[in-house]
């Protein structure tokens, strides 16, 4: 008898056991204080139809409507000489067109973040309406909106394609 | 299933592999802790990924060093294993589909077995099940009186693109474990929570013909709309009553940051330049703002008074600091280490002081953005993007302890929590 003690003692403490009772859960259930609460899915806008920027006459435009997209240095928002001559271009066609508000929009590569890559694609978008003006055109021909990196026409890693996406499109507002 | 099969649980340690990143600590204070999953427990992946997101909450809280390998035993036993008696506190746990989902938790002192905490927890939806985790290993860090981790319960919301023009805004866990699209079908970016309790964000929506600011909140789907500005219009800081909020506008086309009166709609210019000041964050008790401007030649962080006009520079490292956000009298923010399209693109998160003294640098690769404090300005959550899509990172700021979670292969736009 005292050698199966002796034995049981031996075994526990081997064990390592240490009695403890079991956590008695029953009446213990409590809700997850605001997890319970289902969100909302909801639907706003069904978005813009994208541009293409396909090639046409031996250079990209992912205008519409008659213009030509403006492109722009890497960071910068300067309306550059080589572009001076599609300023032009441009002016004419808001001629031609004639009272319709015109929407330019301007875009980013994808070198920046949030906010500041939507406020340098508005003053994109502000030195072409800028570049209009001075041709004659009425302030109150445009609405400007920037897209930021949202409205890519090229997604290849290179300096051709990230060239691409730093521009103004220009369309009739609709 | 499916977000199981694109959840990509990637535990790291960026300090170690990615980081300079240098805060010294005397010793390990952290509780060491073997974790017991009950033989009965939920199984398959869902009982997995429970697991380890366990253990991702018990890691990034830095208050805990759990067992490395799955330990399954009975939850009811009297009996503590010899081989765990070195650790100095045992979780038990179990995972069942009773009433929705319910998950028993038990905290153990492992040298004397005496219970410390018991709870049980009950939901009815089982998408929601990581909050289950994250609730019961803050409900233990503080029946431990540890210092709060709470900010592990809140929702991340962030919105992401999904192709050109088109976007969407996702309310998730800190894990990514839980996702629910929240807005979809047009382009709608920038969320920002509009309130402590996280009711309601506030949200730009592109879908009319200018951008418009919208509430919205996420209970019961009341949408108010807020401003409507010219060229962009964003919600870059909420105070703390909720009541004002900061926002870049443009209403004559020129990026500015207001003051915006939510009750009122009254709006007051706070900035007034050229060329672009945007994302603006309240600091020194709201009375002052920092904010991102290229008035130097370059992306950079300034200090302004709200109600004054004199600016000044807070960092003086770097040429493109185009991200920041602050808490209490510190900044984080994202520096761009590379200054061309065709030299890559590198950014890293640099902790300081909002007047620019003590900068640590707190990543060393890779492209580091949207720096966000957590609501008690411990821990850093940050994304790291690639061309592969996404990741998002925590750092703790005391411990030195982080964690990254992917995101798939859609590029986060912009993210809040």
């Amino acid at each position: 008898m005292k050698k199966n003690l002796i034995l049981s003692i031996t075994i526990l403490v081997l064990l390592g056991g240490c009695a403890q009772k079991a956590p008695n859960l029953s009446g213990n259930v409590s809700d997850a204080t605001g997890f319970n609460g289902e969100s909302v899915s909801t639907a706003d806008g069904s978005g813009i139809s994208s541009p293409n920027g396909a090639m046409i006459d031996g250079r990209y435009n992912s205008s519409s409507d008659g213009f030509q997209s403006i492109y722009f240095s890497f960071g910068a928002y300067n309306v550059e000489s080589d572009m001076y001559s599609y300023i032009a271009k441009n002016a004419e066609n808001i001629e031609n067109i004639g009272g319709s508000q015109i929407k330019i929009e301007g875009n980013c590569d994808e070198f920046g973040t949030d906010e500041y890559n939507y406020a340098l694609g508005l003053k994109r978008a502000k030195a072409v309406k800028e570049a209009l003006v001075s041709k004659g055109i009425s302030e109150d021909k445009f609405v400007l909106v920037s897209l930021g990196e949202s409205s890519p026409v090229c997604n290849e890693p290179t300096e051709i394609c990230y060239s691409r996406n730093r521009r103004v499109d220009l369309r009739v507002s609709r | 299933m499916k977000k199981f099969l694109i959840f990509l649980f990637v535990s790291s340690f960026i300090f170690s592999a990615d980081a300079k990143f240098s805060i010294e600590k005397g010793g390990d204070a952290r509780k060491s802790i073997a974790i017991i999953e009950a033989n009965d427990s939920l199984g398959g992946s869902k009982g997995d990924t429970f697991y380890s997101i366990l253990l991702a909450d018990m890691k990034v809280s830095g208050h805990f060093l759990p067992s490395k390998e799955k330990i399954q035993g009975d939850f009811h036993s009297t009996v503590i294993p010899a081989n765990l008696k070195s650790y100095q506190y045992i979780l038990k746990y179990k995972l069942t589909t009773e009433a929705g989902l319910s998950l028993y938790v038990a905290l153990y002192n492992a040298s004397n077995g005496s219970a410390i905490f018991q709870k049980s927890y009950n939901m009815n939806s089982q998408s929601k099940y990581p909050f289950l985790a994250h609730k019961a290993i803050s409900d233990i860090n503080d029946a431990l009186k540890l210092e709060s981790i709470e900010w592990i319960n809140r929702y991340v919301i962030f919105s992401r693109y999904t192709e050109p023009r088109k976007s969407e805004i996702v309310l998730a866990d800190y894990t990514f474990n839980y996702q629910k699209t929240i807005i979809k079908g047009g382009l709608n970016l920038f969320p920002k929570w509009g309130d402590k309790d996280q009711k309601s964000f506030y949200y730009t929506s592109f879908s009319g013909k200018l951008p418009t600011l919208y509430r919205l909140n996420i209970y019961n789907g009341k949408k108010d709309a807020i401003a409507t500005s010219a060229g962009m219009l964003v919600c870059s800081d909420v105070s703390k009553n909720g009541e004002k909020i900061l926002a870049t506008m443009a209403p004559e086309g020129q990026p500015d940051i207001y003051e915006i009166d939510v009750m009122s709609g009254a709006k007051k210019r706070i900035t007034n330049f050229g060329g672009i000041d945007v994302g603006g964050r309240y600091v020194d008790d709201e009375s002052r703002i920092v904010f991102v401007s290229n008035r130097l030649g370059y992306a950079n962080i300034f200090k302004q008074s709200i109600n004054g006009s004199s600016v000044v520079p807070v960092v003086n490292r770097g040429k493109n600091n185009n991200q920041c956000d602050a808490f209490g009298g510190k900044i984080v923010y994202a520096s761009r280490e590379t200054s061309s399209a065709s030299s890559g693109n590198t950014f890293n998160l640099y902790l300081a002081n909002s007047n620019g003294g003590n900068i640590y640098p707190l990543t060393a690769s890779g492209e580091n953005q949207y720096p966000r404090f957590s609501t008690n300005g411990k821990v850093v959550l940050f994304v790291k993007n690639s061309r592969n899509g996404s990741q998002i990172g925590y750092i703790n700021l005391e411990t030195k302890q982080s964690e990254l979670f992917s995101l798939g292969g859609k590029k986060v736009q912009s993210i809040d929590w």
